[in-house]
């Protein structure tokens, strides 16, 4: 473990997809196969499991805690429930029709805590909001002209404006502006757009590749993205276009905005990295919580026409077998990174001065990790 | 698990639609016909019988018809192959080393084309070659952009 990590809990033994810590870091809610748990945070000690949120028959994909405290799920069943906090330390559930017909992949709480928008595998983005007279959370669908499974949302600052991404290889950016709840102000002089109707089209971009992760840098009005090609992108409301390529070409999964020049995405590479913006654009600055291996050196190598080995494709397997063939047992792997598996989210966790100082992540070894950048 | 799965939900609701093959096409401004590919394949073609094979290179690697039809692009991967399969062994690592990564983006469609068709499988070896000194040279990064890219060559 590298000195960039503050905290490492293993919490399950089953992937992590989707975390989320409450407004104040005190409650940790983590999606864990068909459940939600809800772990209490004790300082320098480990989580202290208060509530398991059990009400979805498949697998939960996706968790957000809103800044009031509600607590939203959303999962396979197609199906997102709002879970409010009562006094007693339990949580009530109501459930969200979303009429849809396939999983529902992510949420995002919109900042105001008062509507939330849920991704799926329908090709639509529900957008929901509470009705008082009726009690009810009403859905509301953005359709057009999504192709394909929608993976990751996020909300502008204005509470309007919804970037999503997905398998269909566009980011767009759509209109969540929704009568009664939002006003025309919180869009005034914005530049993307005049008129911002429910469902609208504001902005698209292709890549190609299967987008991962989206995340508005609102005061700046960019937009940044990670895809499965291992390409970390920012694109603003005036047609530019900023890409940056991971190097070891690993698929990125998640993006956090460190400050307007610096953000951090992780992914398949198990540990997080930090993109900067320079004179010259965005590019790949370093790896966070990457050790270098201190691996024993083998004395002899079999390669026929004696290249060396320093490259990176397919060693570690190589390395396995050559071992395996010489003294008959496999070495003791070196553990590179904290994170034993792929990380699936990143999560802003303490900001101080505009910077966020420190980010949260989990993955599919059951882990949460809290990274100092 | 019940069959739930296997239920094909699609039938019960037509206004849900697919994903077809078109829907994946990247959008190209324009397309590029067989005829403006001409002049390109018989430029690489003498390239290859002159053995200058870095020029060769260059040239397939930059600007690929990713937006011509299938036909078109066909007849212009025979010339790539013609290219690739003449190389000597010897010189393969050195050739890759002067491409830039973008260059070596594009390379890796052609090797896994050529291993995709009749053609290029009788000259598996030399394509199998070419794809262990281009790993050598820049990892997996080149596999996994070449997995999630949609323009194809």
């Amino acid at each position: 473990m590298s000195d960039s990590v503050i905290a490492n809990y293993k919490l399950a033994k089953a992937p992590i997809y989707s975390h989320c810590f409450s407004q104040d870091r005190s409650i940790l809610a983590v999606t864990l196969n068909t459940d939600c748990l809800v772990f209490k945070m004790v300082p320098n000690g480990k989580p202290q499991l208060v509530a398991s949120l059990s009400d979805h028959d498949k697998t939960v994909t996706a968790v957000d805690i809103s800044i009031h405290g509600r607590i939203l799920t959303c999962s396979q069943d197609r199906n997102a429930i709002v879970w409010e906090p009562l006094s007693d330390g339990s949580y009530k559930p109501t459930l969200v029709l979303l009429r849809i017909n396939r999983a529902a992949t992510c949420v995002r709480w919109a900042p105001s805590g008062y509507k939330f928008a849920v991704g799926s595998s329908a090709r639509i983005i529900a957008v929901c909001y509470y009705e008082q007279e009726n009690d009810w959370w009403v859905s509301k669908h953005i359709k057009k002209p999504i192709k394909s499974t929608v993976n990751c949302l996020s909300w502008h600052q204005n509470g309007i404006i919804l970037a999503c991404g997905g398998t269909d290889g566009y980011v767009r950016a759509f209109s969540g502006f929704v009568k009664g709840l939002d006003s025309k102000d919180q869009v005034a002089s914005s530049p993307w757009a005049d008129k911002f109707p429910f469902g609208a089209l504001v902005r698209e971009w292709y890549n190609g590749a299967w987008i991962h992760d989206v995340e508005w840098r609102s005061s700046q009005e960019k937009l940044a993205y990670v895809t499965h090609s291992g390409s970390f992108n920012v694109v603003d409301s005036s047609g530019q276009m900023w890409a940056a390529e991971y190097p070891e070409g690993l698929p990125l999964t998640s993006v956090v905005w460190v400050n307007d020049h610096e953000a951090v995405c992780g992914g398949f590479a198990c540990h997080p990295v930090l993109f900067t913006e320079g004179a010259s654009g965005w590019q790949f600055s370093k790896n966070i919580d990457k050790t270098v291996a201190s691996r024993t050196p083998v004395a002899a190598t079999f390669d026929e026409e004696g290249q060396d080995e320093t490259g990176s494709f397919g060693i570690s397997a190589l390395k396995k077998f050559k071992d395996l063939d010489l003294k008959g047992k496999v070495s003791t792997q070196v553990q590179e990174c904290t994170h034993e598996n792929a990380i699936m989210e990143l999560a802003p966790y303490s900001e101080a001065s505009g910077n966020v100082t420190e980010i949260s992540s989990c993955g599919l070894d059951g882990k949460v990790v809290i990274y100092r950048v | 698990m019940e069959d739930w799965r296997r239920i094909d939900i699609d039938a019960f609701d037509p206004d849900s639609g697919r994903l077809n093959v078109e829907d994946l096409k990247p959008p190209y401004e324009a397309t590029i016909s067989l005829a403006e590919l001409e002049p390109k394949i018989s430029q690489l073609r003498s390239a290859a019988t002159s053995g200058d094979f870095a020029t060769a290179l260059q040239l397939l690697t930059s600007d690929p018809p990713y937006s011509a039809d299938e036909t078109a692009k066909a007849r212009y991967f025979e010339a790539v192959l013609s290219v690739l399969t003449q190389v000597r062994q010897a010189e393969i690592a050195s050739l890759i080393k002067q491409l830039s990564s973008t260059q070596i983006d594009v390379l890796i469609k052609y090797l896994y084309k050529g291993m995709s068709v009749p053609d290029g499988q009788k000259q598996g070896g030399i394509l199998l070659s070419w794809f262990e000194k281009l790993t050598q040279n820049s990892g997996v990064a080149p596999v996994v952009r070449y997995l999630s890219d949609r323009n194809t060559v």
